[in-house]
């Protein structure tokens, strides 16, 4: 096991597909907070909003590392070098389980990343402005590691799709669809599926509600949302994985 | 003990495609066996359901007395080169083969050796998307030695190598198998694999039409005649009333059925000269067109 991660992190290292989804997570973190900070009026900027407005980023960051997890693995198969992988690892469920527990905790470490870099950009653009950087207290701490735990359950779904529809255009766009218009679409004219459907259920675990103690108003629990989360997620691994043992890699 | 078994394999894609039809073979310990066949003869499929790669849809394979899946670092034990594998094209040359070292528990001296054993060193750092064919062949070839591994299936490997590269590979493949590993190698350079191999295995429409030695399997095969006339015409006329295939070009005939002798003896029958008269033991090639070529037939 530890050899498979050893190659799944060389795999990360020897190309540059996570340099450039880096440079683009950075990009988004760092293009809104920096707008935010200095064109919205002082009184909106400092206190209580100033985590969320810092963060403003946060949620497209999420997107990139679903798109991150899908190329991790449909990489694979686009490049052929599948092959070799199965060739050293023919227990193929092991493979998949390593590559998802490989992006999550790269996803994590990202979003990571991402909220101490939104917090640099506060540190330095909020004094300019001539507000200071409320340190984040114990609620926006719990924020952001809501958020950087559902960074690496997200970068994980994306393995896992991605090993369930193994094409790799087909798998980017059309989550991306469902992501960001067909789930949305349910939401709005049948909530209570809506509910229930995994990227909103993914949102309700972050629910960034500044004071908000418990519930998310589209209607599970933060626990709830989590457990639905990790439900997706090893629905669709075990379905990729079971798939997978079967189907020819020609 | 036969390194690999394979008893009534087949395996069919969908419900039209019947790509292997119950093929049973073994392959002994220290020989090369050239696997030869026409095109979506099923010969990739086979060799990639030695490896588990693909799942036969009936019959059993073993490789090394097990199944590919149950050996202990199987890369290590037998090492493939396959066709439609490949390589991130951004990747080196030389990260791709540690990438392949690193999941197999292989140490990266193996990488620089292998690098070395198909001289690709100089490109090793390289993006392989800036490869020729014949690079990327020599990365594949890479790959599959990196193990040192016991048995080796190769898919093609003369595919896009130069000329120097398949001396190489063929002297390569011979020491290996005097070493006392095993090698099943497929190929439509038939020349190339007359030189090279011990064994032949012959698969047509997926199925197995001839198995065992090189020069056996050439003997058996019908000998052709070759003769040269002046009057190849009026020659070629009267072989064909006798029964003979006769094939003509200009004062130069090839003749199948009977032998020298005969051949010499229906000439001076019929008043003929001839200038040349001589047989040939069939090649690699008369005798795949032989075998081949009447399953076509039929
Ligand atoms: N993944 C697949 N899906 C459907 N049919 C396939 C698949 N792979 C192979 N086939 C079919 O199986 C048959 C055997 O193909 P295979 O690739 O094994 O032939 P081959 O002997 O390697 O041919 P070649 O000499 O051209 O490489 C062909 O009819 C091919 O179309
Ligand atoms: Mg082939």
């Amino acid at each position: 096991m530890s050899a498979l991660l050893r190659a799944e992190l060389l795999k990360l290292r020897s190309t540059r597909t996570a340099l450039g989804m880096g440079i683009a997570a950075a990009l988004v973190t760092i293009l809104p907070a920096v707008l935010l900070i200095a064109f919205l009026p002082k009184s909106t900027i400092g206190g209580d909003q100033a985590p969320g407005i810092l963060t403003a980023g946060s949620s497209l960051v999420t997107y990139i590392l679903l798109v991150f997890g899908i190329l991790g693995m449909t990489g694979e198969y686009r490049h052929g070098t599948i092959t070799y992988t199965y060739l050293a690892t023919p227990r193929r469920g092991r493979v998949i389980v390593v590559k998802l527990v490989v992006y999550a905790l790269v996803g994590c470490v990202a979003m990571l990343l991402a909220l101490l870099l939104a917090n640099l950009i506060g540190v330095i653009g909020l004094p300019m402005r001539g507000v200071s950087y409320p340190a984040p207290d114990g609620a926006a701490l719990a924020d952001y590691a809501r958020q950087i735990v559902t960074a690496g359950l997200i970068t994980a779904f994306g393995v896992a799709l991605g090993a369930l529809f193994r094409a790799q255009v087909v798998t980017v766009a059309g989550t991306l669809i469902w992501a960001l218009m067909i789930e949305p679409l349910i939401v709005v004219f049948k909530p209570h599926i809506g509910a229930w459907l995994p990227f909103n259920v993914f949102s309700q675990v972050i629910s960034l509600r500044i004071g908000d103690t418990g519930s998310a108003a589209e209607g599970l629990s933060r626990p709830e949302a989590f457990l639905v989360s990790i439900g997706y997620i090893a629905a669709v691994s075990v379905l990729a994985v079971f798939i997978s043992m079967r189907r020819d890699v020609t | 003990m036969a390194v690999i078994e394979a008893e009534h394999l087949s395996k069919r894609f969908g419900k039209k495609v019947l790509a292997v039809d119950d093929v049973s073979f073994s392959i002994e310990p220290a020989t090369i066996t050239g696997f030869l066949g026409p095109n979506g003869a099923g010969k990739t499929t086979t060799l990639r359901m030695l490896v588990d790669l693909v799942r036969p849809s009936g019959g059993t394979i073993r490789i090394l007395g097990s199944r590919y899946r149950d050996l202990a670092r199987p890369t290590t034990r037998v090492g493939a080169l396959l066709d439609a594998s490949g390589f991130h094209p951004g990747r080196s040359g030389a990260n791709a083969l540690r990438v392949v070292a690193t999941s197999a528990g292989i140490s990266y001296d193996r990488v620089d050796a292998a690098l070395e054993m198909v001289e690709l060193e100089g490109a090793a750092r390289r993006a392989v998307k800036g490869y020729s064919t014949g690079m990327k062949q020599r990365l594949a070839l890479a790959a599959a030695l990196l193990g040192d591994p016991e048995v080796l299936l190769l898919d093609e490997p003369a595919n896009g190598l130069d000329p120097e590269g398949v001396r190489w590979l063929r002297t390569f493949l011979r020491a290996r198998a005097a070493e006392g590993r095993t090698v099943l190698i497929s190929s439509h350079v038939l020349a190339e694999v007359e030189q090279t191999v011990d064994d032949i295995l012959i698969i047509s429409r997926g199925k197995l039409l001839a198995h065992g030695p090189i020069n056996e399997l050439t003997r058996t095969a019908q000998p052709v005649v070759r003769a040269r006339a002046p009057q190849a015409e009026k020659l070629e006329g009267l072989l064909v009333a006798k029964g003979a295939a006769v094939n003509r070009l200009g004062d130069a005939l090839a003749i199948r059925g009977p032998g020298s002798a005969e051949v010499g003896e229906i000439a001076h029958a019929g008043g003929l000269v001839l200038h040349e008269l001589l047989t040939e033991q069939p090649s690699l090639e008369d005798l795949f067109l032989q075998i081949a070529g009447t399953r076509k037939e039929s």
